[in-house]
């Protein structure tokens, strides 16, 4: 009755965090935004190392393959984040609800699941105070311009395991839409009025990936690809513009020496730089992490590399470190996952630290 | 409770605060541009619109003398004007009696008082006079300065008014002013008339018809309220009536006015091709707007400024403080063109003809009306207006037909001064571009 309870609070918690988004940035003022992050809290733990070998992470389709019950998991993370334009200060808060997935079994070992991620982020609000000349004359004026939201992506996915090797496919449907605003408003409102300007704007594209997992004994290595096509940006059904999507490729490894001891690290290639006429690069990531069992799982990793979009003619850098653990409850039907994230980005004029703390609660009905 | 059970107590304890810290948001950033500053925002564009204004033309008649919500009185060169102005009858019969009795009597006049709105007044002028005149009656809106003038010999009265205005009352003359609204400008005179200057007239049911003039030491001009703005002269007959030879009082027979109007030798120029605005009777432009459909349908107008450039010094210019009235229409057919019934307008500054420089009039509300609202008229009428009250009001207020002031303006058939619009905008932000 207890653990009942527990899963109705966190599941409210979860419904009332709000809509899917990743961490935003002022970096997500450039290029499309900040690409968000696909793994579920117990692979975010550990940096996202075990990502390519986590089902119910969004990365790689081929783990799903030894999913054998109906499961679902979600997240929420709420970020700190604290910007440092070379002496200019700024802090932001940010709730999100980043993962939702479902794996279950059609029967003939094939593993059928989808769910949503977030692909692009693109929020950000900038007020600037400005003095324009009109008439002759300086006029005080302060812009407000302001976008909240991004693109989702929204996956299905089918695995199978063949002995050995799993091999796994996803059709990656993207979608979503952000609220923008532009508002100038004069200080001298007696002579000048303000003007506002709303609109939303809405995004569509689509994408494909295909995975494989070879399993050795105390061993595992993943590889994995994905394409996706093209980003159409429509304001009132009108397109705007078109960019290209990135290619993905990467792999993984994981070692297992002991039952209770794992360690995996992962390198990840995407093209973005032709996805926006510049200040757009193609990017390396990787991460390395371990998940010890001691009792209770713990949990621990860094990622690094370069994020896509940024001013200053090279990409913006990323480093994290993470740490996590989780808690079976309801005789295993239910897991609560949390990890605490530390990052740091810098770029040219920015130096951006943060800190990400997330749920997330698997069920296995 | 186990030590188990205060784990996942404090688990859900800190999930429950983390899941309500999360729902609170701020995702602004430090303004730091142009590196991390959204491009393609907000630009500010100023344009004049030289092309603007289309089919502008000038119509007259729009109120005349008779109908003016004041009676002008000015004998400054060159304009003469007089207003004139004849009183309702009143009973010459009356019953004796307050009961059953019908049995009546003849009126015998005791004193009269003749009351009248003194508007605009201007506390630079000093010693004005007015002068009254007992004129024939039977006037009407054909009466013209030159049939009246021989009225103009012998004046009935002569106030100083300024005099009046610092006495409030005259122990003499029995003369008083009512009242003084500072606000509004306008002084209330009660003038009396005694027994034997009363201007009773049996064959006439007492109608009586005064001409004014007015003289002063400089600037001599006098505007009074009239019958059609509720503010003309009102003749106040204290009376009794003879019973066989006894008189018995009665109550006064307070009464307004027949006709007003004033006669003058100002004459409104001839229309030509340029723009005229003002006089009497009223003349009003009728201008048509024509927007670029970039602006009007995309850009959002922060600032609006109509620019009218005069074609020389007026045509006729008087001491009035005018401004000009921006009314928008509800249909354009033409000179008939009915003014929208609405608030939504524009005016100039208040301001004194006599120089030729530009008149600026901001349009900004208008123009954003007329581009929210796509099925209005993009038309309007110009028209001039005299300051009727003192400028701490929001808006300045004045009356149509009010002065003799006359403003002649370029038109579009005149490219290189043509009537023309100084626009500042926005247009629109291009959202969805990287």
């Amino acid at each position: 009755m207890r653990t009942t309870r527990i899963l109705a609070l966190v599941s409210a918690g979860l419904g009332w965090a709000g809509r899917g988004a990743a961490q935003d940035s002022p970096l997500s003022i450039h290029g499309l935004g900040m690409p968000g992050r696909v793994e579920s809290v117990r692979a975010r733990a550990t940096g996202g190392a075990f990502a390519a070998f986590d089902p119910l992470s969004a990365l790689v389709e081929a783990p799903a393959a030894s999913a054998s019950r109906l499961t679902a998991t979600a997240a929420i993370a709420s970020t700190y984040l604290q910007d440092d334009f070379n002496g200019t200060t700024g802090s932001r808060r940010t709730g999100r609800f980043p993962l939702f997935q479902v794996l279950g079994s059609l029967g003939h070992g094939v593993v059928a699941g989808g769910g949503f991620t977030t692909y692009l982020d693109r929020s950000y609000r900038v007020t600037i105070s400005d003095t324009i000349t009109l008439g002759g004359s300086g006029q005080a004026v302060t812009d407000e311009l302001a976008s909240d939201g991004g693109v989702t992506d929204a996956r299905i996915i089918l695995a199978r395991r063949f002995g050995r090797l799993a091999l796994g496919a996803g059709y990656h449907l993207l979608t979503g839409s952000t609220r923008v605003d532009a508002v100038r408003r004069f200080t001298d409102t007696s002579t000048y009025r303000g003007v506002s300007q709303s609109d939303e704007i809405a995004y569509h594209g689509a994408g494909f990936s295909a995975s494989a997992l070879v399993t050795l004994p105390h061993l595992w290595l993943a590889g994995f690809w994905r394409s996706d096509t093209r980003l159409t940006s429509e304001v009132q059904r009108a397109t705007v513009t078109e960019n290209d999507l990135p290619q993905t490729v990467g792999g993984a490894i994981r070692w297992q020496p002991a039952p209770d001891v794992n360690f995996a690290a992962s390198l990840l290639r995407r093209s973005w730089a032709s996805a926006a006429d510049s200040n757009a690069y193609n990017t390396t990531t990787w991460s390395a992490g371990a998940d010890i069992r001691l009792g209770l799982p713990v949990r621990f990793g860094a990622r690094g590399g370069d994020l896509p979009f940024g001013p200053g003619g090279k990409a913006p850098r990323e480093f994290a470190v993470a740490v996590g653990s989780g808690l079976t409850v309801s005789q295993g039907r239910a897991v609560i996952d949390f990890a605490v994230e530390r990052l740091r980005r810098t770029t040219t004029g920015l130096t951006e630290t943060g800190w990400t703390f997330l749920v997330g609660l698997t069920l296995r009905p | 409770m186990t030590s188990t059970g205060r784990v996942r107590a404090t688990v859900v304890l800190a999930i429950g605060v983390l899941t309500a810290w999360a729902c609170v948001e701020n995702i602004s950033s430090p303004p730091v541009c142009p590196e991390f500053c959204p491009g393609g925002g907000i630009v500010t564009v100023e344009s004049v619109l030289t092309g603007a204004v289309v089919r502008d033309s000038s119509f007259t008649g729009y109120r005349t003398a008779n109908e003016s919500f004041v009676l002008l009185a000015s004998s400054e060169a060159p304009i003469d004007s007089r207003p004139i102005f004849e009183t309702l009858p009143i009973l010459t019969r009356i019953k004796i009696d307050t009961g059953t009795d019908t049995t009546t009597g003849p009126v015998v006049i005791d004193s009269v008082r003749l009351a009248f709105s003194w508007l605009r007044r201007d506390t630079t002028f000093r010693n004005v006079r007015l002068e009254l005149y007992r004129l024939p009656i039977g006037l009407d809106s054909n009466s013209t300065l030159a049939a009246v003038i021989p009225a103009f010999g012998t004046p009935l009265r002569v106030v100083n008014l300024d005099s009046l205005l610092v006495a409030r009352r005259d122990s003499v003359t029995g003369d008083t002013i009512l009242s003084v609204d500072t606000v509004r400008r306008t002084v209330v005179v009660s003038l009396k008339f005694d027994s034997a200057q009363a201007p009773y007239s049996l064959a006439d049911s007492g109608r009586v018809a005064f001409g004014v003039r007015v003289t002063a030491d400089s600037n001599a001009t006098l505007v009074l309220g009239s019958a059609d703005d509720g503010r003309g002269p009102r003749m106040t007959w204290f009376n009794r009536v003879d019973s066989a030879g006894t008189l018995v009082a009665k109550a006064a027979q307070p009464r307004g006015l027949l006709f007003d109007t004033f006669v003058t030798n100002y004459s409104l120029p001839a229309l030509d091709s340029n723009l005229t605005i003002g006089g009497i009777p009223a003349t009003r432009t009728l201008i048509r707007f024509a927007l670029p459909r970039s602006i009007r349908d995309s850009a959002q107008i922060i600032r609006a400024t109509m620019l009218l450039i005069p074609t020389g010094p007026p045509p006729v210019a008087t001491r009035d403080s005018v401004f000009l009235l921006v009314s928008h229409l509800s249909a354009d057919v033409g000179a008939k063109s009915p003014i929208a019934a609405d608030t939504i307008g524009a005016q100039s500054p208040v301001f004194v003809a006599g120089s030729s420089d530009t008149v600026h009039i901001e349009m900004t509300t208008l123009l954003r009306f007329w581009q929210f609202d796509t099925t209005s008229v993009n038309a309007a009428f110009l028209s001039l207006r005299a300051l009727d009250r003192g400028l701490d009001t929001l808006r300045a207020a004045g009356a149509e037909g009010a002065s003799f002031t006359t403003l002649r303006f370029f038109s579009s058939r005149t490219p290189a001064f043509a009537p023309a619009l100084r626009l500042t905008y926005v247009p629109r932000v291009k959202f969805g571009v990287p």
